[in-house]
C-alpha cells in the first residue's frame, strides 16, 4: 500500500534522527561523548550536530525555503569545515539522510512510500547537499581571509623588516625572519 | 584500587562505520601512527634562531637543522633515545611534581571530557589523561619494574621515533590552559606535563618556529617582536598622538627613567597591533588621569614570557629581565598590564625561579595607599588589581554612557583566572565601566574559562583550522551570548587573547569583536581638561 511520504517520515522521524545522528558522529574517532553528552556548552560537537541535523529534517518535510535551512546547515557545516575531514566527508552527512531513510523505511512494517514522492525528497536532500557545499567552501576561504588578515595584522611587517641589526645581516643576532646565511 | 585502562576510555563505539562520513575502526591507541600534514602541525624552529638561541648562556637549544615534520626521517641525533630517556631521568630526578604526575593518575576519567583540544577533535589523544599517558608509557618502560617486566600489559612501551613524532603533535595540541587540572581529583597538572614534553622534544632540536622565535627575540631586544628601543617608544609616542586626537588629552610618558616609582610591563602585543593598542591607550589614559609616577622600559618591554612554552631554563631567563630591569631603574614596585602566562610564571614559578624581590618594595598604591599583600613576595600588581582598588576608593571618574556601543560578556583569560585567581576585578571593573554586560555559561567561565585556542604559541596561522576546532568552546557560549544578549564585544585581559579571539570570532561569530578590559576602562575615563570628539566607538573611533 502506498502511502504519503511525509506521514510516513513523520511517524519514524525519531528513528531515522537517531540513525542520522549516530552515523554522523560516528565520523569521530571518540565519538562515545560526542554522542553521550546533552550539555550544550560542554560537548559543542555533538549538540550542534545533533540541532543542526533534527531542524533540517523538519525543514526538509516541511518543503522550507532554503534560506531557512542556512542557520542549522552552519550548525553543523562550519565546524566540519575546520576539522580533518575531507571536503567530500565533511558534507557526506547530508547525502547519507537519503540512505538512512531507506534502511529505516526497509525495515518493520512501514508501509511504502511512492517512488515518485522518494525521488522528489532526494532531489530536496541533494539540493542541502549542494547548499551544503557552498557553505563549506564559505567557511574554507574565511580561514584563509583570515591567515591573511593575521599576517596582514602587524606582527609579521614588523618582525620582518623594523629590526636594524637584521638588516646589518648579523647572523649571531637571531633576528627574526631573516634569512642571513 | 580499580584501574580503568586507558584503551578502554579511548575507544567509541563504532557500529556500522560509515565509508562517506570517514568514520575510522577503533584500534589500540598505542598503534594509531600520527600523520602530519599540513594544517595539523606548526612550522619547526629556524635553525638560525635555534643556533643563537643555543649560543647564549643558561639555556640549551642543541641540534639545530632544517627538518620537516611530514618526511620520514625527522634527521635526529644518532642517539637521541639515549638522549631522551637521560633527559626524562634527569627531569624526574629533578621536579618532583613529575615523579608524582606519572605515578598518581588511576585513569578516573574526570580529565577526559574537559579539554577543548578533544572537544574540537574528538581525537582521544588528546583526553589529557591519554596525552599524559604518552610521556607516562615510555616512564613506565623505563623508570618502573613493572613496566620493565610487564611492558604493554602494565601500560608501557618502548621510546621510539613513532613515539617521539606523536609526543611531537600532542604536546602541540595542548596550550597548557589547565581546565583538565580543575577537574583532577588529585590536582595532576597536565600544563606541566606538556612542558616537560616540550622540554624533552628541544633536546633533540624538535621545537616550533612560532614558540622559539618570540623567545629569541626577546633574548635579544626584549621583547616577542624584535622591536628595537627606538620602535618600541615610537610605537608608545604614535599612541599618545591618538590619544590627544581623540581626548584633547596630551600625554608625555617616560621610558627608562630611573628612580620612577613603578615600572610598566605589558604584553608588547599592545604597543603594536589591533586590538591591543587600544588597551594600550586605556592603560595610558589611566596613569595620566592619576598622575602615576610611572615609566616603561625599552628593555624589560615584554610581558610575555614564551620561555614558559619552552623550557624552564629560558622562563626563568626571560622572567628574570623583567626583575632586573626593575632593580636597574631603582623602581619601588612593578605594574603589570593585561598578559596571560606572565601571571602564571609571576605566581606559579618566580618566587622559587628568581625570587624573592627582596630589593623592591611590597607594592602600595601611591594614590589610594592600599597595599597589595597578595604581591608581597613578587612585588608585581595586575592591572586589573590596580584599577579595581581605585574605583573603589572613587579616585577615578567614570561614565558608563562613553560605552553604550559596547554590549559586553567577558571571558576569564585561563592563566590570570586558573594560575592566580584574578576572577572578581575584572568582574568589578566591567560593573563601573559599561552599562551593561552579561556572563557566558557557567561552566564556561571562572575556573572552568575555555581557552582561546591558540595559547602555548599556537598562535601561528598555518595551524588556522586547528586553533578553530580547539576554540570551538569558547566561540559556542560566546555565540549563546551573542543570540540571546545581542552581544558585540568579547573583554578579556590577555594578550594572546586579545590576538586569537580575534581571529575566531570572525570565523565563528563575527558580529562580536574582542577587547580589553583597560580600552573599556579607557573608554569610559573622565579626565579634567580633556577636549573630547563625539567618540561613538570609544578609542577605536577614527577621527580625522
Amino acid at each position: 500500500m502506498v502511502t504519503g511520504l511525509k506521514e510516513t517520515l513523520q511517524s519514524n522521524k525519531k528513528k531515522i534522527l537517531s540513525l542520522w545522528i549516530d552515523r554522523t558522529l560516528n565520523s569521530y574517532i571518540a565519538s562515545g561523548f560526542f554522542k553521550s553528552s546533552g550539555d550544550r556548552f560542554a560537548n559543542p560537537v555533538g549538540v550542534n550536530i545533533r540541532e543542526g541535523l533534527t531542524r533540517l529534517f523538519d525543514l526538509l518535510l516541511d518543503k522550507a525555503d532554503p534560506k531557512e535551512m542556512l542557520a542549522p546547515l552552519d550548525q553543523v557545516i562550519r565546524i566540519r569545515a575546520v576539522q580533518e575531514f575531507s571536503p567530500s566527508q565533511a558534507v557526506a552527512p547530508i547525502l547519507e539522510l537519503k540512505w538512512v531513510i531507506r534502511q529505516v523505511l526497509g525495515s518493520g512494517r512501514n508501509k511504502r512510500p511512492s517512488a515518485e514522492e522518494l525521488d522528489n525528497f532526494d532531489c530536496d536532500v541533494d539540493r542541502l547537499a549542494l547548499l551544503a557545499f557552498d557553505l563549506y567552501s564559505e567557511c574554507r576561504e574565511l580561514l584563509y581571509k583570515n591567515r591573511v588578515h593575521e599576517i596582514k595584522s602587524g606582527r609579521y611587517i614588523l618582525t620582518d623588516s623594523a629590526c636594524a641589526s637584521a638588516l646589518a645581516g648579523n647572523k649571531k643576532t637571531g633576528c627574526a625572519g631573516v634569512e642571513t646565511s | 584500587m580499580a584501574v580503568v585502562k586507558v584503551d578502554k576510555l579511548a575507544r567509541s563505539v563504532v557500529e556500522g562505520p560509515s565509508l562517506m562520513t570517514g568514520s575510522i575502526p577503533t584500534r589500540d591507541w598505542m598503534d594509531i601512527p600520527v600523520v602530519f600534514k599540513p594544517g595539523n602541525y606548526a612550522y619547526p624552529t629556524k635553525p638560525n634562531i635555534l643556533e643563537y638561541l643555543d649560543s647564549q648562556a643558561g639555556v640549551s637549544f642543541p641540534n639545530a637543522r632544517e627538518w620537516n615534520p611530514e618526511d620520514d626521517d625527522w634527521k635526529l641525533p644518532e642517539n637521541w633515545k639515549e638522549i631522551i630517556i637521560n633527559g626524562l631521568a634527569e627531569r624526574l630526578g629533578k621536579f618532583r611534581s613529575l615523579k608524582i604526575f606519572m605515578d598518581c593518575c588511576v585513569r578516573c576519567g574526570a580529565c577526559a571530557d574537559k579539554c577543548h583540544f578533544f572537544l574540537g577533535t574528538g581525537d582521544p589523544k588528546n583526553m589529557p589523561v591519554l596525552r599524559a599517558e604518552l610521556l607516562r608509557s615510555v616512564y613506565r618502560q623505563e623508570f618502573t619494574k613493572a613496566g620493565k617486566i610487564l611492558g604493554r600489559m602494565a601500560g608501557a612501551r618502548e621510546m621510539t621515533v613513532g613515539v617521539l613524532k606523536e609526543w611531537f603533535m600532542y604536546a602541540y595540541q595542548c596550550t597548557e590552559c589547565r581546565r583538565c587540572s580543575v577537574f583532577c581529583p588529585y590536582g595532576i597538572d597536565t600544563a606541566e606535563i606538556t612542558m616537560m614534553l616540550r622540554e624533552l622534544l628541544h633536546l633533540v632540536g624538535c621545537g616550533i618556529n612560532w614558540a622559539l622565535e618570540p623567545v629569541a627575540n626577546s633574548n635579544r631586544t626584549g621583547n616577542h617582536m624584535g622591536l628595537t628601543p627606538q620602535a618600541f617608544k615610537g610605537n608608545i609616542d604614535f599612541l599618545c598622538e591618538d590619544i590627544e586626537n581623540l581626548t584633547g588629552i596630551h600625554i608625555e610618558p617616560s621610558f627608562n627613567r630611573k628612580g620612577a616609582e613603578v615600572l610598566f610591563i605589558t604584553p608588547s602585543a599592545d604597543v603594536f597591533a589591533e586590538p591591543g593598542l587600544f588597551t594600550c591607550m586605556g592603560y595610558l589614559l589611566l596613569f595620566e588621569a592619576i598622575g602615576l609616577d610611572y615609566t616603561w622600559s625599552t628593555y624589560a618591554s615584554e610581558g610575555g614570557n614564551f620561555g614558559l612554552f619552552t623550557s624552564n631554563e629560558m622562563m626563568k631567563k626571560l622572567n628574570g629581565k623583567m626583575y632586573a630591569e626593575a632593580k636597574r631603574l631603582g623602581v619601588k614596585w612593578i605594574l603589570g598590564g593585561e598578559c596571560g602566562h606572565m601571571w602564571r610564571v609571576v605566581h606559579q614559578y618566580m618566587d622559587t625561579m628568581n625570587g624573592p624581590a627582596d630589593f623592591l618594595e611590597v607594592p602600595k598604591s601611591p594614590i589610594t595607599g592600599t597595599v597589595f599583600e597578595n604581591a608581597r613576595s613578587t612585588k608585581m600588581v595586575h592591572i586589573s588589581e590596580f584599577t579595581a582598588d581605585l574605583i573603589y576608593h572613587n579616585k577615578i571618574k567614570l561614565d558608563k554612557s562613553r560605552n553604550s556601543h559596547v554590549k559586553a560578556t567577558f571571558h576569564d583569560s585561563c592563566n590570570p583566572a586558573r594560575a592566580m585567581g584574578l576572577l572578581e576585578e575584572p568582574r568589578y571593573i566591567l560593573d563601573h565601566v559599561v552599562d551593561n554586560w552579561v556572563e557566558m555559561p557557567e561552566n564556561t567561565i571562572r575556573e572552568q574559562t575555555f581557552c582561546c585556542g591558540s595559547g602555548t604559541a599556537l598562535n601561528t596561522d598555518e595551524i588556522m583550522e586547528l586553533r578553530m576546532r580547539s576554540g570551538l568552546p569558547r566561540a559556542n557560549a560566546v555565540r549563546y551570548v551573542a543570540d540571546k544578549h545581542a552581544v558585540n564585544m568579547l573583554a578579556c585581559v590577555c594578550a594572546i587573547d586579545r590576538a586569537t579571539l580575534t581571529t575566531l570570532m570572525q570565523y565563528w561569530n563575527p558580529d562580536v569583536e574582542v577587547c580589553g578590559v583597560s580600552e573599556l576602562v579607557g573608554n569610559a575615563l573622565v579626565i579634567e581638561g580633556e577636549k573630547r570628539a563625539d567618540l561613538t566607538e570609544g578609542l577605536r573611533t577614527m577621527v580625522f
